[in-house]
């Protein structure tokens, strides 16, 4: 079977591509078609039949490259002896005739072939890098190797000596082209290799351990939760929605027909929408969560249609626009940094902000808003001014807080979290992609 | 992991050998098979009705034709994604059917429909027939079982109304399907689209299963502005088109546009590479380099000067504010753009 295209389809996968058993069907067939003479023709071929979006074309190339641009020894790097003439009496090792010879080629493949043996498709860490490196110099035929280097030595006249000195440096080389080998593979085959159980891995990951260059990867496990959920969520309401015949409209399609009734019409039931107002804390105490806050907030702003977002630090503004105005780094950047907003960026106060919100946007709330608050409740020792929270949650559906800290640390040092509770309908510590996932689950349940 | 390799080495064997025997082939399709012989004469073949291919995208096509695969491709607006499909279909010499995709687009728009208004007349028209037919009968049930005999003619074929993707699964000679922009289309729709895409045949509940005659060669685009889903991708070989090098385009404009200098092409192309970079709303699509091409033309122009571009400014530039940021460069812009050497 393909052996080669066995092992890159491992690497691709490895690298974060998801490939199925449909299309590695699909790259054998390319393969057949293409052989692997052509390697530009095998990489469009195989780029077409595995790689299936932009980002994957990406890491496609990255991989393509390196699995198949690697150990090819060619006369020039490689210290051949040039002048060397075979003695006819000797029987060699394989090895040590490929090497005698020159021969780059046949070289490369036993290198390769080699490699496949001592299944170097398994390496993963770098502490193994010795002992694959000694599995593959032991498949390669080193030991007979060896052999024939000592018994050069033992001849012992001018011409064998040579020979062997030749034969050691170029051994010695070899060796170099295999170390450089094994790095190579394990560079394909270990060095994401943590991506196979990433998404299971962030999605448990406490948010405040994640970084900065995570993000990407993130918004794009984001989105797939919060695909799925909508998904889910369109499904029922597609079946939902059909509601009893609609007499009037059955029979005014059906004039041209003579009133035969071919052609019903159904009432569409009314979904009750809710609008969800989610309020965010963005002061420094809470900053490495709300990236992710923020990062589902823009998400969510996708597939709920009535959203409102309001930020707070010692003051609370509205940033719903930001979402949809600009895209999502730089909305990000622009609430984080507070640029072009008019908050003020001293200490939380929750207080002011509950306050400001009862006076400028209570309005918006409804017997069908869903309120959730996203903050650690730490308030710096001001007021927490409860009336105001008492205020918003009379007059909304339901209140949600989610809070990043453990629930055993609500109320410790200048926390108010326990004083806010008995407002909320539910309160919920929220410091993974899993909890923000079943949070989002619940919300959209009950839409 | 070898294991699973052996299997589906096995089954992908097995699975070109039943399509291979299920699906006859015709004289046509011997023909077709000749113009597909290499990459070579795929490219060449395109550029023979008029769409200057990459390697990539005549790669592409050669692997979609053998493998019996659809080819879904992405890329910015006015790469030449559909302009694709519509050349292969002239040059495999087979008809082009299009489903433009919309939100809201259902299987009766798609797929098929039953003609109501003949279905009724015929009724009304056949009245007497069915009148002396069930005539004899004395009992209700004995002139539904008469009936009965008749089965389903006004379900028949003869009232089928085929919508573009049915009427690809009928042709004989084999079609382009083009299923245009389905990123617009919604996710049940999308999952719709699986079955064709994966068995070419459709169900009709009353009449059974519609299975293609020949393959139809599939195109899908998207502009992404949602992301499809996985299943769909696994179905189709990926085909991206990003904006073409100068010297591509430069000959796509020869092509396209008679009558054009080549000296006025490096200019103009250049200039557009340059509007490209620039930090703009909309940037120009090639079918509107192009069209800036014919009206220069059209104006007799040898060389691009300040004042012609910017009259004709308003040709590739359709938002009022990018036509703003490059007024602003057109001095840098143009000089640069009549260095070009062609």
């Amino acid at each position: 079977m393909d052996r080669i295209l066995e092992n890159f389809i491992t690497a691709l996968r490895r690298s974060g591509v998801r490939v199925s058993i449909a299309e590695t069907m699909d790259a054998l067939q390319a393969v057949t078609l293409s052989g692997y003479g052509d390697r530009m023709l095998l990489k469009d071929f195989l780029s077409a039949s595995l790689a299936k979006s932009l980002s994957e074309k990406e890491i496609f190339e990255d991989c393509f490259h390196r699995f198949f641009s690697m150990d090819d020894i060619s006369g020039e790097d490689f210290p051949f002896e040039k002048s060397s003439h075979r003695a006819v009496n000797q029987s060699w090792s394989p090895l040590t005739e490929m090497l005698l010879a020159g021969d780059g080629g046949g070289l490369s493949l036993a290198m390769r072939e080699a490699a496949a043996r001592a299944d170097i498709g398994d390496i993963k860490y770098l502490t193994q890098r010795g002992f694959y490196l000694q599995r593959v110099l032991q498949e390669l035929g080193f030991e007979a190797l060896d052999g024939d280097i000592r018994r050069l030595r033992e001849e012992g006249n001018q011409e064998n000596l040579e020979r062997a000195s030749a034969l050691e440096s170029m051994r010695d080389h070899l060796i170099e082209r295999v170390r450089k080998l094994v790095e190579r593979q394990l560079e394909l085959y270990a060095v994401r290799r943590v991506d196979e159980l990433s998404e299971m891995y962030m999605k448990n990951a406490n948010l405040t351990a994640l970084e900065e260059r995570d993000l990407a990867r993130i918004h794009a496990v984001i989105q797939r939760m919060v695909k799925h959920l909508k998904d889910r969520y369109s499904r029922r309401r597609k079946t939902a929605r059909r509601g009893h015949l609609d007499f009037k409209k059955t029979l005014r399609r059906n004039i041209t027909y003579g009133g035969i009734p071919f052609d019903t019409g159904w009432k569409l039931k009314k979904i009750d929408r809710p609008e969800v107002i989610v309020i965010c804390d963005v002061s420094r105490s809470v900053a490495n969560v709300v990236r992710f806050f923020l990062l589902i907030l823009y998400s969510l702003n996708e597939i709920v249609s009535k959203i409102r977002t309001f930020v707070f630090c010692s003051n609370l503004v509205e940033v719903s626009a930001h979402f949809e105005k600009y895209p999502l780094p730089e909305a990000l950047a622009r609430i984080q940094t507070g640029a072009g907003l008019p908050i003020l960026m001293n200490r939380t106060d929750y207080g002011t902000s509950f306050l400001d919100f009862r006076d400028q946007y209570s309005d918006c709330l409804t017997k069908r808003t869903t309120v959730i608050i996203l903050g650690d409740a730490r308030n710096n020792y001001w007021n927490p001014r409860t009336d105001a929270l008492r205020f918003i949650s009379a007059r909304c559906n339901r209140l949600i807080w989610l809070n990043p800290e453990v629930p055993s640390l609500w109320g410790a040092g200048d926390s108010e979290m326990e004083k806010y509770i008995p407002y909320c309908t539910i309160a919920r510590e929220c410091s993974t992609l899993r909890h923000l996932e079943r949070v989002m689950e619940s919300l959209l349940r009950t839409h | 992991m070898g294991f699973l390799f052996d299997i589906c080495y096995s089954v992908c064997k097995e699975n070109r050998d039943n399509r291979a025997g299920k699906i006859l082939r015709k004289s046509t399709m011997s023909m077709a098979n000749e113009r597909f012989a290499t990459v070579d004469r795929v490219r060449q073949g395109l550029r023979d009705v008029g769409y200057i291919a990459t390697e990539q995208i005549a790669r592409t096509v050669y692997l979609a034709y053998h493998l019996g695969k659809p080819v879904l491709v992405e890329g910015p607006a006015g790469v030449g994604k559909t302009e694709l499909a519509k050349a292969a279909a002239s040059f495999m010499n087979v008809p082009l059917i299009r489903l433009q995709c919309y939100e809201g687009l259902d299987e009766s728009k798609a797929l098929y429909e039953w003609k109501y208004g003949k279905q009724l007349l015929y009724t009304q028209l056949l009245k007497d027939k069915l009148d002396r037919v069930v005539g004899a009968e004395t009992s209700l049930s004995d002139s539904i079982d008469k009936l009965h005999q008749y089965d389903d003619i006004f379900f028949s074929p003869q009232f089928l109304e085929p919508r573009p993707l049915l009427k690809a699964l009928q042709e004989k000679d084999g079609a382009v399907l083009l299923v245009d922009e389905v990123d617009k289309s919604d996710d049940e729709f999308e999952a719709f689209l699986l079955e064709i895409l994966s068995d070419f045949q459709v169900s009709i509940p009353e009449i059974g299963t519609v299975a293609a005659t020949s393959i139809p060669f599939v195109f899908l685009t998207s502009n992404s502005t949602r992301e499809l889903s996985e299943a769909l991708r696994r179905r189709c070989l990926h085909l991206h088109i990003s904006f073409p090098e100068q010297g591509l385009e430069r000959e796509i404009v020869m092509i396209r546009v008679p009558g054009i200098s080549e000296r006025l092409t490096g200019q103009l192309v250049s200039f557009i590479h340059q509007v490209r970079k620039l930090d703009i709303k909309k940037v120009p699509s090639v079918s509107e380099t192009i069209d800036w091409a014919k009206t220069l033309v059209i104006l007799h122009a040898e060389n691009l000067d300040r004042e012609l571009v910017k009259d004709t400014l308003n040709i590739f530039l359709k938002v009022q504010e990018d036509i703003r940021v490059t007024l602003e460069k057109l001095n840098t812009l143009t000089e640069h753009a009549l260095r070009e050497k062609t």
